[in-house]
């Protein structure tokens, strides 16, 4: 079986910088035949575990990614950040008919890492926030 | 690919046509927000939004298109959508969109529906 392709970046602190790590795993996967369709929904989920990371977290934020060249190949990533962390629990589902007549319409980025991805866990306490996401090709 | 623009190509009647180009963030929901809201303000209740050139639009675009949704409704107007990419698709429909704003596959059909219902 060949070895999986790994990639590390440090995002920037520059505006849209949530999309080099988009672009980057929609790169990798396409290099392991991950299907664009399926890409593009990846892509979605770390653009926003980048953007919870760069608007809430602190210091670097990493995003390390992982593409598994099996038979049916999948994608493994994982944004760390080193801000004061947050309890995953603590965050409501987001309800349109309540956003619609909500001031704030925020809220909606937790709900699509976890109904876009596979797998997702978050692990959170004071300076070391680490969302990991798993998508299998295929998976919904 | 990602560059923002946004275009409004048709104007008649109560019915206006939107072309969003790239990447739907802040600053494109925001625009769009704008755009919407001149239009609507101008007598506008049908927006369509033509969304061919658009490959992602992120959580603080999609509260800015809510916030479209929200005054499209309070002037009774119809908030449109068409030609979705899938991911896209999957994202309005992770939302529940359907239920508040029409979703259609191709311009000519949402254009066709719209003028029926204006």
């Amino acid at each position: 079986m060949a070895e999986p392709m790994r990639q590390r970046l440090v995002l920037p602190r520059v505006a849209r910088a949530e999309l080099i790590a988009g672009d980057a795993v929609e790169e990798l996967g396409r290099r392991i035949g991950v299907p664009r369709d399926t890409l593009a929904e990846v892509k979605l989920a770390v653009v926003e575990a980048c953007l919870n990371a760069l608007e809430y977290g602190g210091g670097e934020v990493e995003v390390e990614l992982v593409a598994h060249r099996d038979e049916a190949p999948w994608l493994e990533v994982a944004v760390v950040d080193h801000g004061p962390g947050f309890n995953p629990e603590d965050q409501p589902r987001p309800v349109l008919a309540a956003k619609l007549h909500a001031l704030r319409k925020r809220g909606w980025g937790l709900e699509l890492i976890r109904r876009l991805m596979d797998e997702v866990e978050i692990t959170s306490r004071p300076g070391l926030t680490r969302i990991r996401m798993i998508r299998r090709t295929g998976g919904q | 690919m990602e560059t923002f623009e946004l275009r409004t190509v048709q104007r008649q009647g109560e019915l206006a046509v939107l072309e969003v180009a790239g990447y739907i963030n802040n600053e494109g929901g925001e625009a769009i927000a704008s755009e919407a809201r001149t239009l609507l303000d101008g007598g506008c209740r049908a927006l369509l939004l033509d969304l061919h050139a658009t490959r992602i639009i992120n959580s603080i675009g999609i509260s800015l298109l809510l916030e479209v949704l929200e005054r499209t409704l309070e002037v009774k107007g119809t908030l449109a959508f068409c030609c979705l990419t899938p991911s896209i698709a999957k994202t309005f429909q992770i939302m529940g969109l359907g239920q508040y704003a029409r979703l259609f596959p191709d311009r000519a059909s949402a254009l066709a529906e719209l003028a029926q219902v204006r």
